[in-house]
């Protein structure tokens, strides 16, 4: 998502200009990066229950994390949901994506667009209540079952089925977005290449296409991952007081049980994590480019 | 290519498409319906229809406290932005100087960090603060207001950016030539063509404001809840047709401000 800028204009020279862009970076740096540094330092230092924290050097918070198994539960049940939500998001967002990018017509396709970009940014908290309409005691997927037969008496809600579900639908957009993207930018003659020459379908698929936006489809996971690792309002609301996830549990450490030395390491923890996971699927990936378009 | 018939495949593709698009649009349609069911306990099919839940969410104190400084918070926040991103936007695509990549990097950070964790180091920041200083920022309007502005500060810079890029730069240079201020230039050349980049950037950032609910949460304090914390907390208890009504209304107003971006520059181009 960040990436590098695109190279700049040529243009002449005006001494200075380049203070234009101070006021906004010391911004960032004032109330994103001191901030970011302070909690790092406080990461280490010793809490005292009742007096906040003792000024130290210790990696205790860290240790504390290692030698507690509910610690290490949360991080196991936040990389599970993840890592089930993601596959899933590769499965189900590839279709459409696919479809936006080759099938829909030129009429059907901006209102198609529309729709996967809007829930994008319709707010976590407005996206969870609409799956506690769906999937609660009295919610339309109990009825469509009590209805139908299936089942008399369904309540989905706190359930780690209903973050998986609630989760998917929230991440989707990102996926089918980013794959649809790499497939526009793909060459289509290549596909119709392999088909005029006798590939059948599922082989041009197997083949061609996925090869072809395989950078889109990591891209996209690795985005959904980060995104659910992160979560907050989906496993609080769906998943129920039962169900903990990292960054509900950051959140009560710190503002909750003010516990900021062991709050803080376990935000680090949680970033640490994140990052060594994308940046090993990448090399992964890379690697698997490489040996596959030969 | 077109095939000559329809395959089975080719059948199942478009449906398997058809089924997550609504798989992802099926429950924000539900509960805007909710929102004019006449039974004031969810269930299904309604009894009939109303639109009392409106007015009984208008009517609570903690969605409409919540409601209005959410407005003023994304209208704050997106004008604060631009003031700090447009200079730093017109630095990037402008010019070419010693620390370029860094600082673009660094504008865009906001949006690598997690909220909860951005959130966290912020209210730890601002105490921190407040003890050295006695100056309280957690909890008021303006630590509040600084934490919004972060998250509008990438997408500002970025809208920006891309639509000072798309200016052909020897328009400007003709103008500074025929004896215009770079001022004058700004002001007379480059600001009418990137408005529709500028009116993106503005809605953008309106909206990432007005839906921020990691950042917030360790930033509200006691009377000053925003919209998302104020949902959040309702639904820990409840769930009924007035939050739907909250969400019916926070869904159209979100719709609006992203249709009126994608008038200006594409939606699907910004994302």
């Amino acid at each position: 998502m960040a990436g590098r800028p695109p190279p700049a204009q040529p243009r002449r020279r005006i001494p200075g200009a380049p203070f234009l862009a101070a006021p906004g970076t010391l911004f960032v740096v004032l109330f994103l990066l001191l901030p970011l540094c302070l909690m790092l330092r406080y990461s280490f230092n010793r809490f005292v229950p009742g007096d906040m924290m003792r000024e130290a050097l210790t990696g205790a918070n860290y240790a504390k994390f290692l030698h507690d198994p509910f610690y290490q539960d949360v991080l196991g049940t936040t990389l599970w949901v993840s890592a089930v939500s993601t596959a899933i998001c590769v499965v189900a967002g590839f279709p459409v994506a696919y479809y936006l990018a080759r099938s829909a017509g030129p009429q059907l396709k901006p209102a198609l667009m529309m729709a996967v970009a809007l829930p994008l940014l319709m707010g976590n908290a407005v996206r969870s209540a609409a799956w506690m309409v769906m999937l609660g005691k009295n919610g339309v997927l109990a009825k469509l079952a009590a209805v139908t037969g299936i089942a008399a008496d369904v309540n989905l809600m706190y359930t780690p089925t209903a973050v998986i579900v609630a989760m998917v639908s929230v991440l989707l957009p990102f996926m089918i977005i980013t794959v649809q993207s790499s497939l526009e930018n793909a060459d289509r003659a290549i596909e119709e290449a392999a088909a005029s020459l006798g590939a059948p379908p599922l082989r041009v698929l197997v083949r061609v296409v996925l090869p072809l936006c395989s950078p889109g489809l990591v891209a996209g996971a690795v985005l959904c991952f980060v995104l659910s690792m992160n979560a907050y309002a989906t496993p609080v609301l769906i998943g129920g007081p039962k169900m903990h996830m990292m960054a509900p549990t950051v959140y009560d450490e710190i503002a909750k049980a003010m516990n900021w030395p062991f709050g803080a390491a376990l935000a680090f923890i949680l970033m640490a994590v994140t990052l060594i996971l994308t940046v090993a699927s990448n090399v992964v990936a890379q690697r698997h480019y490489r040996k596959w378009t030969g | 290519m077109e095939r000559q018939r329809p395959r089975i495949g080719g059948v199942l593709y478009r449906a398997s498409a058809y089924a997550v698009l609504a798989f992802v649009l099926a429950p924000l349609a539900v509960i805007v319906w909710v929102a004019f069911f006449a039974n004031p306990i969810i269930g299904f099919p309604p009894t009939g229809y109303t639109l009392r839940w409106f007015a009984r969410a208008w009517a609570s104190e903690d969605f409409r406290s919540g409601f209005l400084l959410s407005v003023q918070l994304g209208i704050a926040a997106a004008a604060i932005s631009l003031l700090l991103g447009v200079p730093a936007s017109i630095a990037i695509a402008r010019h070419d100087f010693p620390g370029r990549e860094a600082i673009n990097t660094l504008l865009m950070a906001p949006l690598v960090v997690p909220g909860i964790v951005g959130g966290a180091a912020l209210f730890i920041g601002y105490l921190a603060f407040e003890l050295a200083t006695g100056i309280q920022i957690a909890g008021n309007l303006a630590g509040l207001l600084i934490a919004h502005t972060l998250l509008a500060i990438p997408w500002t810079v970025r809208l920006v950016t891309a639509a000072l890029l798309r200016v052909d730069a020897s328009i400007i240079e003709a103008a500074v030539n025929l004896g215009a201020s770079p001022f004058v230039a700004f002001r007379r050349v480059t600001l009418p063509a990137i408005r529709p980049g500028l009116v993106a950037a503005v809605m953008l950032s309106f909206v990432i404001s007005f839906i921020d609910l990691e950042k917030s949460l360790f930033l509200v304090g006691p009377g000053r809840t925003t919209l998302q914390i104020a949902i959040m907390n309702y639904l820990e208890w409840n769930l009924d047709p007035t939050i739907a009504a909250v969400a019916a209304v926070q869904i159209a107003i979100i719709g609006l401000a992203l249709l009126a971006a994608d008038r200006a520059v594409g939606l699907t181009r910004i994302i």
